[in-house]
C-alpha cells in the first residue's frame, strides 16, 4: 500500500515538473486538474478502510480541484483571450531545472528531518516540499495572472499534501473550509482577471506594482 | 520631624502652580512655595536627618512606589530647588504673558512638571519608576526648549536634543532591565558585593553621559542650551545635565565599578574640560558659548569623580574623598554660577534681541546691574578667588596633588590631569575676559545694543539670589563642607571616618580678606573719582583720528590666537575675501566654528545609515514574484539552519 501511495505522490511530483515545462496555459490548467485528482484519491489509499467521511472529502477534493476550478479558469482564460505564457520571467528550461533541483533538495531534506516512523517511508513530506517550492517557482517565473493562479493552486496542493500527515485528526470542517476558500478565491480571481484584461488590455502582473507601500 | 510633610507641600505647590498656570502671580507664589519647601526638605535631609524612606504601599506599573531621600539625593535636590525658584522668579518677567501670550502658560506647566519629575528621579528607589521619571523629565525639557518652535533652528535643536536624549535613555533601559534581571528585583539599593554587576557600569556611563554632556556625547547640548528660553537654559545647564552626574554618582556608589571605570571617567573628564573650553572660545553666540562651558565644567566634575573611583579601587580614602568632595561641590557651584550666567545672558537677549556677540558691546552703560552680576558669575566660573568656583576647583586640585604624592599609576595620571585642569582654568578665564569685554565694554556694535535697557526687578532678584549663593560658598566654604562630606560618606560609607582635614577656615578668612580689600579698593577709587572727577579722552588710535565701533576687537579676533592652537579639533570655517592692492575693493571675513563631533562624526554616520536603509528600501518595489523569492530564500536559509543545527 505504501508503494501505491508513493507512486501517486511521485506522479504528483512529475506533474509539477510538467507544469513548469509547459508554455500553453490550457495544458497547465489540465496538469493542475490532474494533480488535484491524484492528490484527491490519496486519502482513500492512506486509510486502510476509509470511513464515509474520508470518502466524502476525497470526492469533494476530486470534484472541486479536478473539474470545478479548471472550468472556472478556462472560462477566465477565454474571457481574456489568452492561451500562451508568451514572455516568462524565467525560461522554461531553467525553471524546469530549478524545479528538478528543488525536488532533489526536498528529498534530501525529507531524509534529514526527524519524522514519525509511520511517515518515514512515505514520500508525503518530500512531495509536499517539492510541490510547494515548484508552486513558488511557478509564481515567481510566470507573468500572466492565470498562470499565477495555477502556481497558487500548486502551492495549495503542496500544503494539502502536508496536511495529509494529520489526516486522522483534521476535522471535516477544516477540509471543507479550505476547499471552499480555494474555490471562492479562484472564482474571484477569474473575475479580477477579466477586469484587469478589460482595463489594461494585458494580464501582465509585472505592471501591477502601484500598491506597494 | 521628617522631610515628608515638606515634600508634600512642595508637591502640592508645584501641582497648584500647574493648575493655575493661567494666572501668573498665583503660579509664581505656588511654585516658589513648592521650591522653598523642597529646598527646606533637601537641606533638612542633608544637615540633620537620617535617610527618609517612604513606601505608601501603592503600586505603579506593577511596582510598589518607593521614595528615598538620602544625602546624595538631598544634595542634588537642594540645587534643583534653589535654581527652580530662581528660574521661576526670572521667568515671571522674562517669559511674561504680554510678550508670549500663547507660549507662556503652557511653558509654566512644563516648567513645574520638569521640576517635579527631576525631583522624582532624585528620590526614586525603584528602577522602573526611575526610568519613568527620567523619560518624563526629558520630554518636559523638550517642550521647554521648543517654546519658540516657529523658528527653524529651535525645532532642529529640540529634535537633536530629543534624539540624543533617547539614545541615552535606551542605554538606561538596558542598564535597569539587566540590573533587574540579574538581581531579580527593580528595587534599587547598595549591591557592592556583586562583582558580576560591574560591566553594567559602561551602560550607565553612556546613558548618563549623554545627559551630562561629557565630551564626545555632548552634541545635543550647545544648540539646545542656546535656543531654549534663558531660564530653561539655566535649569538645563544647572540641574538637568547634573541628573547625569547624579546617576553616575548614585550607581557608582551602589554598584561595583570595573577596574578601568575610574580611569575612563577621569580621562573623559579631562577631555571634556579642555575641549569644552576650547570650543567655547571659538563661539560667537553668547548662549552657545556658555553651553560649551557646561561641557567644560562637567569635565571638572568628572575629573573629581573619576579620581575618587580610582581611589576607591585602590583603597586610598584620603585623596579620593577630596577629589569627590571637589567634584560634588562643583556640581553646586556650576549650577549656581552657570544659572547666573544664563540668566544674565537672558537679560542681554531680552534687552537687545540678539545673542550674537558681534552685534553687542558697551552694554554696561545701559544695564550696569546685569553687567555686574554677569561679571561676578564670570569671575566665579573662571575659578577666581574669593568666589565659589575657586573653592571646588581647589578641592579637586588638593585631591590631585595628594594623589600625585601617593605611589602607583594614579600618581602618574594625577600630574597631567592637574596641569590640564590648570590650563582649562586659564582658558576659561581668557574666554570670559572675551565675553565680558566684547559684550559689556567698548562701544555698541549695533543699533539694538544702543537701545538696550536694564532688566526688571524680578529678573534682577533671581540673579541676585544666585550671585549671593556664589558669594556665600566662596566666603564661608567651611559652612558647606560638612554637607559635602556627608554626601561623600553616603557614597562610600567606609570613608566616613577618613574625612581629611582641609584648611577651609583659612581659605575662608583669606577670601574674606580678599573681598574686603577689593571692596576697599573700589571704595577708594570711587572716592577718588568723586573728588577729582573723570576726564574722558580718545582711545589710543594709532594716529587714526576717527575710530568707529566697527574697529573694536570682535569675539573672533580676541580669541583668534587660542582658537588657532585648537584648530585641529575646532576646524573653524573661514570665508575670506582679503584686502589686495593699493586701492582695495570690498573685503570680508566670515568665520564660524562648527560643532565638530556633530558635523564630522554623527552626521556622516547618520547619512551612511540613511544611505544603507535607502538601499534596503529598494527591495520593496511591488513586484510580487520577487517577494516570493525573498520568502523562498528565507525559508531555505531557515531549512539550512535547521539541518546544520540538527547535524551539530
Amino acid at each position: 500500500m505504501t508503494d501505491t501511495v508513493n507512486l501517486f505522490i511521485g506522479l504528483a511530483m512529475g506533474l509539477n515538473l510538467m507544469a513548469l515545462a509547459s508554455s500553453r496555459i490550457p495544458s497547465i490548467i489540465r496538469i493542475e486538474a490532474a494533480q488535484g485528482m491524484v492528490l484527491g484519491v490519496l486519502p482513500l489509499l492512506l486509510e486502510g478502510e476509509p470511513s464515509a467521511l474520508v470518502i466524502a472529502v476525497a470526492a469533494a477534493v476530486v470534484g472541486v480541484k479536478g473539474f470545478l476550478i479548471p472550468s472556472l479558469l478556462r472560462r477566465a482564460m477565454r474571457a481574456a483571450h489568452i492561451d500562451r505564457e508568451a514572455a516568462p520571467r524565467l525560461g522554461f528550461v531553467p525553471s524546469l531545472l530549478l524545479g528538478a533541483a528543488a525536488t532533489v533538495g526536498a528529498l534530501a531534506l525529507g531524509l534529514a528531518l526527524p519524522l514519525m516512523p509511520e511517515h518515514a517511508r512515505l514520500l508525503l513530506v518530500p512531495g509536499s516540499f517539492a510541490t510547494i517550492i515548484c508552486g513558488l517557482i511557478l509564481l515567481m517565473s510566470r507573468t500572466k495572472a492565470i498562470t499565477q493562479v495555477c502556481g497558487f493552486l500548486m502551492l495549495e496542493n503542496g500544503i494539502y499534501l502536508f496536511g495529509l500527515l494529520l489526516l486522522g485528526s483534521t476535522p471535516l470542517l477544516v477540509e471543507a473550509g479550505i476547499l471552499l476558500d480555494l474555490t471562492v478565491a479562484v472564482f474571484v480571481i477569474g473575475i479580477i482577471v477579466d477586469r484587469i484584461q478589460r482595463s489594461f488590455d494585458s494580464l501582465d502582473t509585472r505592471m501591477l506594482t502601484e500598491l506597494r507601500e | 520631624m521628617s522631610p515628608g510633610p515638606l515634600l508634600l507641600v512642595a508637591f502640592l505647590g508645584l501641582t497648584a502652580g500647574t493648575a493655575g498656570c493661567r494666572r501668573m502671580r498665583f503660579w509664581l507664589v505656588a511654585t516658589l512655595t513648592g521650591c522653598a519647601s523642597g529646598l527646606a526638605a533637601g537641606a533638612w535631609a542633608l544637615i540633620a536627618g537620617p535617610v527618609w524612606d517612604w513606601e505608601p504601599g501603592v503600586a505603579l506599573g506593577g511596582q510598589s512606589v518607593h521614595l528615598r531621600l538620602d544625602a546624595i539625593s538631598a544634595f542634588f535636590l537642594v540645587l534643583l530647588a534653589l535654581l527652580g525658584g530662581a528660574g521661576s522668579l526670572y521667568a515671571s518677567e522674562y517669559w511674561a504673558d504680554r510678550a508670549h501670550p500663547a507660549s507662556a502658560p503652557p511653558g509654566r506647566v512644563w516648567w513645574n512638571a520638569l521640576l517635579g519629575f527631576m525631583a522624582l528621579v532624585l528620590m526614586s528607589a525603584n528602577g522602573l519608576h526611575f526610568l519613568m521619571a527620567w523619560e518624563l523629565f526629558a520630554v518636559c525639557a523638550y517642550f521647554l526648549i521648543t517654546r519658540e518652535r516657529h523658528k527653524r533652528e529651535v525645532r532642529a535643536a529640540g529634535w537633536l536634543y530629543l534624539a540624543a536624549s533617547h539614545t541615552g535613555t535606551l542605554c538606561l533601559f538596558a542598564f535597569f532591565t539587566s540590573l533587574a534581571s540579574r538581581t531579580g528585583s527593580w528595587e534599587l539599593g547598595p549591591l557592592r558585593d556583586r562583582p558580576d554587576l560591574a560591566p553594567l557600569f559602561w551602560l550607565a556611563l553612556f546613558g548618563f553621559g549623554v545627559k551630562a554632556g561629557l565630551f564626545p556625547l555632548h552634541v545635543w547640548l550647545p544648540s539646545a542650551h542656546a535656543n531654549a528660553p534663558s531660564h530653561v537654559s539655566a535649569i538645563l545647564s544647572g540641574v538637568a545635565i547634573k541628573m547625569g552626574i547624579y546617576g553616575l554618582v548614585r550607581f557608582s556608589g551602589w554598584l561595583p565599578v570595573p577596574e578601568a571605570g575610574g580611569w575612563v571617567v577621569a580621562g573623559l573628564g579631562v577631555a571634556s574640560a579642555v575641549l569644552g573650553v576650547a570650543f567655547a572660545l571659538g563661539q560667537h553666540d553668547l548662549k552657545r558659548l556658555l553651553a560649551y562651558h557646561s561641557v567644560e565644567n562637567i569635565g571638572i566634575i568628572l575629573i573629581g569623580l573619576g579620581f575618587a573611583l580610582i581611589a576607591a579601587a585602590r583603597g586610598d580614602a584620603a585623596w579620593g574623598c577630596l577629589a569627590l568632595a571637589g567634584g560634588l561641590l562643583h556640581v553646586w557651584n556650576h549650577g549656581l554660577f552657570k544659572g547666573l550666567l544664563f540668566l544674565g545672558a537672558g537679560s542681554v537677549l531680552h534687552a537687545t534681541g540678539t545673542r550674537e556677540m558681534s552685534q553687542l558691546g558697551g552694554l554696561w552703560r545701559a544695564m550696569p546691574r546685569t553687567a555686574l552680576l554677569f561679571g561676578l558669575g564670570a569671575a566665579a566660573i573662571s575659578g577666581l578667588p574669593p568666589l565659589n568656583g575657586f573653592v571646588s576647583e581647589w578641592l579637586v586640585y588638593l585631591g590631585l596633588f595628594e594623589a600625585a604624592s601617593s605611589r602607583g599609576p594614579a600618581a602618574w595620571a594625577a600630574v597631567p590631569a592637574a596641569i590640564l585642569l590648570g590650563m582649562t582654568g586659564a582658558l576659561a578665564l581668557a574666554c570670559f575676559v572675551k565675553v565680558c569685554g566684547v559684550v559689556f565694554l567698548g562701544l555698541p556694535r549695533s543699533a539694538a545694543a544702543q537701545r538696550a535697557h536694564e532688566c526688571g526687578p524680578s529678573m534682577r532678584a533671581a540673579m541676585m539670589l544666585l550671585a549671593a549663593a556664589c558669594v556665600a560658598i566662596g566666603l564661608a566654604p567651611v559652612l558647606f563642607w560638612p554637607l559635602v562630606i556627608r554626601t561623600v560618606a553616603a557614597w562610600r560609607p567606609e570613608w566616613n571616618a577618613a574625612a581629611p582635614s582641609v584648611p577651609l577656615t583659612t581659605l575662608g578668612i583669606v577670601h574674606v580678606a580678599l573681598a574686603l580689600m577689593a571692596a576697599l579698593a573700589v571704595a577708594v577709587l570711587g572716592w577718588l573719582v568723586r573728588r577729582n572727577g573723570l576726564a574722558r579722552a580718545v582711545t589710543w588710535d594709532c594716529g587714526y583720528a576717527a575710530p568707529s565701533a566697527r574697529m573694536q576687537y570682535t569675539a573672533g579676533s580676541f580669541a583668534g590666537i587660542i582658537t588657532g592652537w585648537f584648530a585641529w579639533i575646532l576646524r573653524p570655517r573661514t570665508h575670506a575675501q582679503p584686502v589686495v592692492g593699493l586701492f582695495p575693493k570690498r573685503a570680508s571675513l566670515d568665520q564660524h566654528t562648527p560643532e565638530t563631533v556633530l558635523e564630522d562624526v554623527v552626521e556622516p554616520a547618520g547619512s551612511m545609515v540613511m544611505r544603507l536603509s535607502t538601499a534596503v528600501r529598494r527591495l520593496q518595489h511591488g513586484r510580487m514574484s520577487a517577494y516570493i523569492l525573498y520568502l523562498l530564500a528565507g525559508v531555505a536559509a531557515l531549512a539550512l539552519l535547521a539541518v546544520w543545527g540538527g547535524a551539530r
